[in-house]
């Protein structure tokens, strides 16, 4: 007959700090005890107080003891601007305490006998004890503040109280109490250039693996927002090879790609400035329907643009929109963190299921990653995500050079990310700019490796002939075949080839 | 010389209190929560309690109650302090004189005490 006294102590208690308890995997262990350490105004008090709130509405108990640390008048004066604070529920579920006297006139055993009744007293099953550093301050040697943490845990543990510490850690990174708490969290404030990001980091988590790595956060009117990395979050292995494939919304480029483009692959279109990107998402996204749900994620146009823009090329994004098949995400680069731009794609295309999706573009995430060795992890990760959930992408970027012999692509490592690549280009020829389109990487399907000219007038986009009557076309600036045709009126694309699998 | 009882658990609230009286000619006895501040009461027989509402030990709810119960301060003057409003405290108890809530100014404290401890009934 089992008789496990430990089994009340196995759950966890949600953090209600969105994002953070999927970074945790389902928030703390109840009973166990963690430091929660950060340098002053780095979000710990909010966060502390984020998670008694929340737990109240679970109806749960909190007791918030502080030592040296804001005088709780002002604290809540604070929290009150905060739409998690809930002035019903203190103090009956979240009761306010100073014990630095008691700390000051009674020492560390004073200190934790007050713990020890006040928890019991409140029936706290959250105890958040702002001001560590005044107990370690106070401990004559390391090894009393370590006696002090580890009867904490042994009454944290009886209680099946969780217990939150929150302490500066000015005394560097060796503190003995690290290796003895059930969790270590930091909050951190970390400079990038002239931008400053605030960043999680789960150093230590007994009991379950945690996502790895700094999760930017930001502090709001709601409190602590943690975006977990996309790298730690999205790891799921896609092994599915696709079958259906989804119109691009241009006929002529559907038959070059052999009906259309794989379902749930990700197609960079690679072009300079005005060769047509965004006309071709619009084209894409035009296609939108109750079966295949689209979204514009875009960083430069408003909805407004993006429609009536499309409207002057014959492109009809407005019905879709209309009819809610179709979202736009429209959020300017300036001040925003590359994670929560990741999280914030996935949710939208979770939330209405998106099978068709545009990111306009690549250039624009490029100015938000902290460094640009991030940007083709992030995306990899990002597109991974995305494949797993059956959307087919198109990812607009930009390529410095308008014309000319070669192509700078914006990112090392770019094309292993995506499985399909359409180059868009100018180029000169009989005295006339034009546009070409071209297929330069399908992964595990056929298509047509010819070289097209297209234009994009108020019938939308149409691709022309090939250029089998002109030589050095890519180098952007074409000459006549001799002894040739100038151009064939209807040529037929090139037998199409295959790529790898 | 008048007496005043400040009962916080907080520290710097009642330190600061303490020093704002003392300057306006009032004695000061201070006690870090309910039952130290019971203790006190006996000890001292103030002209005024300030009685913060949240502490440990024992809460300034039951505290007051035990002062009321005491026939001696039936009629003691009693400010509730706390950075709850008002209609909270007043969910648990109505036995305060007055209430000033947290964060206090200074002069308003100073008014405060001034016109309660004039207003008292005569012991």
């Amino acid at each position: 007959m089992s008789n496990d006294s430990n089994e009340h102590s196995l759950g966890r208690i949600a953090t209600g700090v969105p994002g953070l308890d999927d970074v945790l995997k389902g928030g703390l262990w109840r009973g166990a005890v963690y430091i929660l350490r950060g340098t002053p105004g780095a979000g710990k008090t909010i966060l502390a107080n984020q998670m008694c709130f929340h737990h109240a509405r679970q109806g749960g108990r909190s007791l918030f003891v502080t030592l040296l640390a804001e005088n709780h008048a002002r604290m809540l004066q604070h929290l009150e601007q905060m739409s998690f604070y809930d002035a019903q529920v203190i103090p009956k579920q979240i009761y306010y305490i100073s014990a630095f006297r008691v700390l000051e006139e009674n020492g560390l055993k004073g200190m934790m006998d007050l713990l020890r009744r006040e928890m019991r007293a409140h029936e706290a099953t959250l105890l958040i004890l702002d001001g560590l550093i005044a107990v370690e301050e106070t401990s004559t040697s390391d090894r009393e503040f370590r006696k002090f943490i580890h009867e904490l845990q042994a009454h944290a543990s009886t209680a099946d109280c969780c217990t939150l510490l929150l302490t500066n850690g000015r005394r560097g990174e060796y503190h003995p109490e690290h290796t003895m708490v059930d969790g270590l969290i930091t909050l951190e404030d970390i400079p990038y250039g002239k931008r400053r990001q605030s960043e999680l980091e789960v150093r230590k988590f007994r009991g379950s693996a945690s996502l790895r790595g700094r999760h930017p956060f930001r502090i709001t009117d709601d409190g602590l927002v943690i975006f977990p990395r996309p790298e730690s979050r999205f790891m799921r292995t896609v092994s599915a090879a696709p079958e259906k494939k989804l119109s691009t919304g241009v006929s002529q480029l559907d038959a070059m790609l052999d009906g259309g483009i794989l379902e749930g692959t990700s197609t960079l279109v690679l072009g300079a400035s005005g060769t047509g990107k965004t006309s071709l998402g619009a084209a894409f996204l035009s296609r939108s329907s109750k079966a295949e749900p689209g979204l514009h994620f875009g960083f430069y146009e408003s909805p407004e643009r993006l429609i009536s823009n499309a409207a002057g090329i014959g492109v009809d994004l407005k019905t879709p929109a209309a009819a809610k098949l179709l979202e736009f995400r429209w959020q300017p680069p300036f001040e925003r963190i590359l994670d929560s731009v990741g999280n914030d794609l996935i949710d939208a295309v979770r939330r209405r299921k998106v099978k068709r999706l545009f990111i306009d573009g690549w250039g624009a995430l490029a100015s938000i990653a902290e460094s640009p060795e991030r940007l083709p992890l992030f995306v990899a990760a990002v597109f991974n995500e995305l494949r797993a959930l059956g959307v087919t992408t198109l990812c607009a970027a930009e390529t410095d050079n308008l014309m000319g012999p070669t192509i700078t692509v914006p990112a090392n490592g770019i094309s292993a990310i995506n499985e399909n690549m359409i180059l868009l280009r100018f180029a000169e020829y009989e005295a006339r700019l034009r546009r070409l389109i071209s297929i330069t990487k399908i992964r595990g399907a056929s298509f047509d490796p010819s070289l097209r000219e297209f234009t994009i007038s108020s019938r939308g986009i149409e691709l022309e002939n090939n250029f089998a009557s002109a030589e050095q076309i890519l180098s952007g600036f074409g000459r006549k075949t001799p002894n040739k045709p100038t151009r064939k009126k209807s040529a037929k694309p090139t037998k199409a080839r295959r790529g790898r699998g | 010389m008048l007496t005043v009882l400040i009962v916080d658990d907080e520290f710097g609230v009642a330190e600061v209190l303490q020093s704002i009286l003392e300057d306006e000619g009032y004695r000061v006895v201070t006690a870090i929560n309910g039952k130290q501040g019971l203790a006190r009461l006996a000890e001292v027989t103030p002209d005024l309690v300030m009685l913060d509402y949240m502490m440990p030990i024992m809460d300034g709810t039951k505290t007051l109650a035990a002062i009321r119960n005491d026939g001696a301060y039936a009629n003691l003057p009693v400010i509730m302090m706390s950075s709850l409003d008002e209609a909270t405290v007043r969910d648990s108890t109505t036995q305060y004189t007055t209430f000033l809530r947290k964060p206090f100014r200074a002069a308003a404290v100073i008014a405060l005490v001034s016109k309660l401890i004039s207003e008292r009934p005569a012991r």
